[in-house]
């Protein structure tokens, strides 16, 4: 079973207020979109643009400044029990709960929606039989190596078979074999499952190698482009590349881009 | 990679490699025998009442009264057990309450500013029956310590782990049971030796005040008496009621908390 669900985001915006001196931080300008069901959306940005807060009140652990974050006509803050089962996030640390063996790890959101024991441990043992870590179902996440606790943990997210897959530079932190290795992985998973996936990224090469659309946020966060990956031939990717890192620099969005993207809309 | 090809299904080097087998403690043993050894010559050159020697310190062992003993560990059993669950029932209504931790932490660190000296001689004066006055001494020391080191450890756990896990929705027993008390199990352990001795430490002091059983009351009855192998005799079974005590938290401990590196 998977629903995929759709995402609106509208008018959002997010500030935060510094301890001690109460100071307003924006993190969140303003941001306008849509993510359409099974795509596979890409943000990148600059360190500190908000990403991460984005999927934050994506995942419902935070409540919007002013605007509205949607999935499925329903907010992830206000309507945070009925997105249980519904969505699933990977993080840049593993996460995983250090006093569970892998499997049980694996089971835990399964665990939390209350299927039964034998149930869990099948899918859970299914999922790291898929991802490669069978022989591994009893090991403490100590006796395990970085890219091993990252697959347990990509593990953990689809065995609870989501509609909405999120990951927060869950790649970045791996060696590049390790990582484009789980990149491919995640890929197909979430293609084969028919997911919608949200990733935040600082990597553009990530971003290019796995999103059908990219998000490019300024500093603070606001829309400097939506490049939908399928309107750039491979050939002018190099070229895609180096606009979006000019835009990242100034901070400021491509007049080409936005020509390109609305040309083709 | 950590684990490799040399662990069958399901585990790893590490994991086998941890099973350590039984380690003799010798240096301990060599320590106390050092110890005794130059207490025994210590006492051919004092007198028997400033230092007995073991083999009349062995002789009043034996007339030791083991009710005694038992009366004072049930005390200490129960102060204890009800100790945790008052203390682990505040320190969650603290952690889930900011009003209740603002009001309630100034009272705990009052409590446990007072003597416990003083608790004793409130103890004397409030009430009557000699088994309410060693109870509550017990818990008013020991249930604050238990508190404070739940809230504390309770605080402690990681954000991202608190995230990851309410990613997936789960209900507030949910987070309790999967994740802030296992989390909090180190803390707990830990938490429980220390108050072992302080409660077996407590216990004793508070029945040498208006108790007519238990271990505290047979060293005020030694001390009557003049019977200073006897005082040293009930010490050794407080002495060795406390190593026990602690290595078979220690052994819990090593059981429950395996997955730590």
């Amino acid at each position: 079973m998977t629903v995929a669900e759709a995402i609106e985001v509208s008018g959002l915006r997010k500030t935060f207020h510094q301890a001690g001196t109460g100071a307003a931080v924006l993190a969140i300008e303003r941001l306008d979109f849509v993510i359409r069901r099974g795509e596979m959306v890409a943000i990148v940005g600059q360190t500190g643009c908000g990403k991460s807060t984005f999927l934050n009140l994506l995942i419902g652990l935070d409540r919007p400044s002013a605007g509205r974050i949607a999935i499925d006509g329903k907010t992830p803050y206000d309507d945070f029990a009925s997105f249980r089962g519904r969505l699933a996030a990977v993080f840049q640390q593993d996460r995983l709960l250090p006093w569970r063996s892998a499997v049980d790890n694996v089971r835990l959101p399964l665990e939390l929606l209350g299927y039964e024991r034998g149930e869990q441990l099948e899918r859970a043992r299914t999922w790291l039989e898929r991802l490669g870590l069978e022989r591994f179902a009893g090991a403490y996440p100590h006796e395990l190596s970085g890219g091993m606790r990252q697959r347990v943990a990509l593990a953990r997210a689809f065995a609870l078979q989501p509609g909405l897959l999120l990951a927060d530079e869950a790649f970045g932190h791996l060696d590049e074999v390790t990582s484009a290795a789980l990149r491919q992985t995640f890929v197909e998973i979430a293609r084969r499952e028919g997911n919608t996936a949200v990733l935040v990224t600082h990597q553009l090469e990530e971003a290019i190698e796995m999103g059908d659309r990219i998000l490019v946020f300024a500093k603070p966060a606001r829309l400097l482009a939506d490049i939908s990956l399928r309107r750039w031939p491979s050939a002018e990717l190099p070229g895609l590349r180096a606009m979006i890192q000019r835009m990242l620099q100034t901070n400021e969005p491509d007049p080409e881009i936005r020509r390109r993207e609305e040309t083709s809309r | 990679m950590k684990a490799d090809a040399r662990a069958p299904a399901g585990e790893t080097v590490e994991a086998l490699d941890a099973r350590v087998p039984f380690r003799f403690p010798r240096e301990m043993v060599v320590s106390l025998l050092v110890l005794a050894i130059a207490w025994e010559i210590l006492s051919k050159f004092a007198p028997p009442f400033v230092v007995p020697s073991w083999g009349r310190i062995a002789r009043s062992l034996m007339t030791l009264r083991a009710d005694f003993v038992a009366i004072t560990l049930v005390r200490v059993a129960g102060a204890l057990v009800l100790s945790f669950v008052l203390g682990l029932g505040l320190a969650i209504a603290m952690y889930l309450s900011t009003p209740i931790e603002r009001y309630g932490r100034p009272v705990v660190r009052l409590l446990m500013a007072v003597p416990v000296v003083c608790w004793i001689l409130f103890a004397v004066l409030w009430f009557k029956w000699v088994e309410v006055r060693i109870a509550f001494v017990l818990i008013v020391v020991c249930g604050p310590v238990f508190l404070v080191d739940f809230l504390d450890g309770m605080r402690a756990v990681p954000k991202d782990l608190r995230d990851m896990l309410w990613s997936f929705r789960p209900t507030r027993v949910q987070l309790f049971a999967k994740l802030i008390l296992p989390a909090t199990l180190p803390v707990i352990l830990t938490s429980w030796k220390i108050n072992l001795s302080l409660a077996i430490r407590v216990v004793t002091i508070a029945e040498l005040v208006g108790a007519v059983t238990g271990i505290g009351y047979g060293l005020v009855v030694a001390q009557e008496l003049f019977s200073v192998a006897e005082v040293f005799a009930w010490t050794l079974v407080l002495v060795a009621i406390l190593f026990v005590a602690e290595a078979v938290v220690s052994r819990i401990e090593e059981r429950a908390l395996r997955w730590r590196v």
